[in-house]
């Protein structure tokens, strides 16, 4: 069974008169992996974006659980559609702190279910001791793993990840996915990754959308896409 | 208003002219020092005469007539003006500037003043002149200064701190919310000239109002009471002003569904 937890319909961005999406029909399975890939400027995180409503598309409609997005609050919206940042952003304070910035800013209190602080850790690849550290002292890689802890603490059930990997070395980068495989299967998380790299989409196992242009080229299963992976 | 033995010495023209000769001074050692400033010295001290003495001659006219709804355009006026200045000093010029720096000094500067004129001072009647303009005139300067200070903070914190308030709007935070760091930083900057002057005043520098006081032959305690009155004014009037300015102004980078407005990305 495949259940459709976001889907797209004609779906075009402007921005400064430019076109940057146009007309995308897309639909992204629950608990699946999905991977945006093109080249700079192709469209991957405007379209991103868009599912949150960190922006908003010119033209067509987006449905999460077969409702307009518009007619879900916005802020709710964005507690289901955890996102994860290019540049690991990190507030004040220590992991903990961090870690109960979303409840806080639902109930206006900081006191977290330890549980929970541990089990965001945990599944993100941070280990447990890691809640009193000051955050700003953590590397790039930790950071990064930090803002996808931070993220799963609204237990959202769609992930948006917008080149997660970009800031980080290789071989961090690759465990960073690793740990967001293995939420994707420990959860049922749904994961839309952008990134310009195939090899990631082989990590990940999942399914490739190729943008360019703004337009969709190519949606194909992981396995198909490997064949012709030069012609990325 | 108490008084000692004192005779106050009245100013002659004759006499600023003679104080003008310091300015003559002043512009040799500029001219010997090739500093090049002889010029804006003398426009300087010839606006200083010109402006000085047509207020001198305004207030001296108003203090006679003695009408309240004439005190009441010149504090406008003040505002007015006031707010223009702090307006032009930002590189952001938005239509609603204007009207939301005019509302918040007019509601910082008017409830300072309201305060201090009709519930400690009690003046009669309630526009006696003689204490609104000067109270209202001090009031209006500082929030002013803090006002320009709230507005260019708050307009940097937003630019420089875009990604931290995209992070926290993805965490489902309100605008307000992702915006609170901006706000803060943007009191804290109106406030903190306001908050140094009340740490060193009389023992780094007299404030003017006092020193005008004494002069004129006012109680040296007297005198300071009204510094003290004054200063606590200042701060509170600057501390509304910031506060009304901050949280009008980050809003128009905010959209109504909390999205951060695409000109600021």
């Amino acid at each position: 069974m495949n259940k459709t937890k976001i889907e797209l319909y004609n779906v075009g961005k402007t921005k400064n008169r430019i076109k940057i999406l146009k007309d995308i029909n897309l639909r992204f399975g629950s608990g699946k992996i999905h991977i945006l890939i093109g080249p700079s400027g192709a469209g991957k995180t405007t379209l991103l974006r868009l599912l949150n409503r960190m922006d908003e598309p010119s033209s067509g409609k987006i449905e999460y659980d077969g409702k307009d997005i518009k007619d879900i609050p916005v802020l709710e919206l964005r507690r289901r559609i955890g996102m994860v940042f290019q540049i690991p952003v990190i507030f004040d304070g220590t992991v903990k702190n961090n870690l109960s910035v979303p409840y806080s800013l639902r109930t206006n209190s900081n006191h977290v279910n330890e549980e929970d602080l541990i089990n965001a850790l945990e599944l993100s690849g941070l280990r447990n001791d890691f809640l009193e550290r000051r955050a700003s002292d953590l590397s790039v890689g930790e950071k990064q793993r930090l803002t996808v802890a931070r993220a799963l603490m609204n237990k959202p059930d769609v992930l948006l990840l917008d080149e997660p990997t970009s800031a980080l070395d290789h071989f961090t980068g690759i465990k960073l996915l690793e740990s967001i495989k293995k939420l994707n299967e420990a959860l049922g998380l749904t994961i839309i990754m952008v990134t310009h790299q195939l090899e990631y989409a082989r990590i990940l196992d999942g399914r490739v959308i190729n943008l360019v242009n703004g337009t969709i080229v190519r949606v194909e299963e992981v396995e198909d896409s490997f064949l012709d992976s030069e012609s990325i | 208003m108490e008084g000692f033995n004192y005779n106050l010495i009245d100013i002659s023209y004759f006499d600023l002219l003679i104080s003008l000769g310091l300015i003559i001074v002043a512009a040799g050692l500029s001219r010997f020092q090739h500093m090049g400033i002889e010029r804006d010295l003398f426009v300087g001290a010839i606006r200083t005469f010109i402006q000085l003495l047509a207020v001198g001659y305004l207030l001296k006219y108003v203090f006679a007539f003695d009408r309240w709804y004439l005190i009441l355009l010149i504090i406008f006026i003040m505002i007015i003006v006031a707010s223009r200045t702090v307006t032009q000093r930002q590189r952001k010029k938005t239509k609603e500037l204007p009207y939301i720096v005019g509302f918040a000094m007019t509601a910082g500067s008017g409830i300072t003043v309201f305060v201090a004129t009709q519930i400690l001072l009690q003046i009669k009647p309630w526009y006696e002149p003689h204490y609104l303009i000067p109270l209202a005139g001090m009031v209006i300067g500082n929030s002013m200064n803090g006002s320009t200070l709230a507005v260019e903070r708050i307009d940097s914190e937003i630019q420089s701190r875009k990604l931290e308030i995209e992070a926290y709007l993805a965490l489902g935070a309100t605008a307000r919310q992702a915006a609170r760091t901006c706000i803060r930083s943007a009191m804290r900057a109106a406030m903190i000239p306001t908050i140094n002057s009340m740490m060193v005043v009389g023992i780094v520098a007299l404030p003017g109002m006092m020193t005008g006081q004494i002069l004129s032959g006012t109680s040296p305690l007297i005198a300071v009471k009204y510094q003290i009155i004054i200063m606590y004014m200042i701060a509170f009037s600057v501390a509304i002003s910031s506060f009304i300015l901050a949280n009008l102004r980050f809003n128009r980078y905010f959209t109504s569904d909390h999205r951060l407005k695409e000109e600021v990305l």
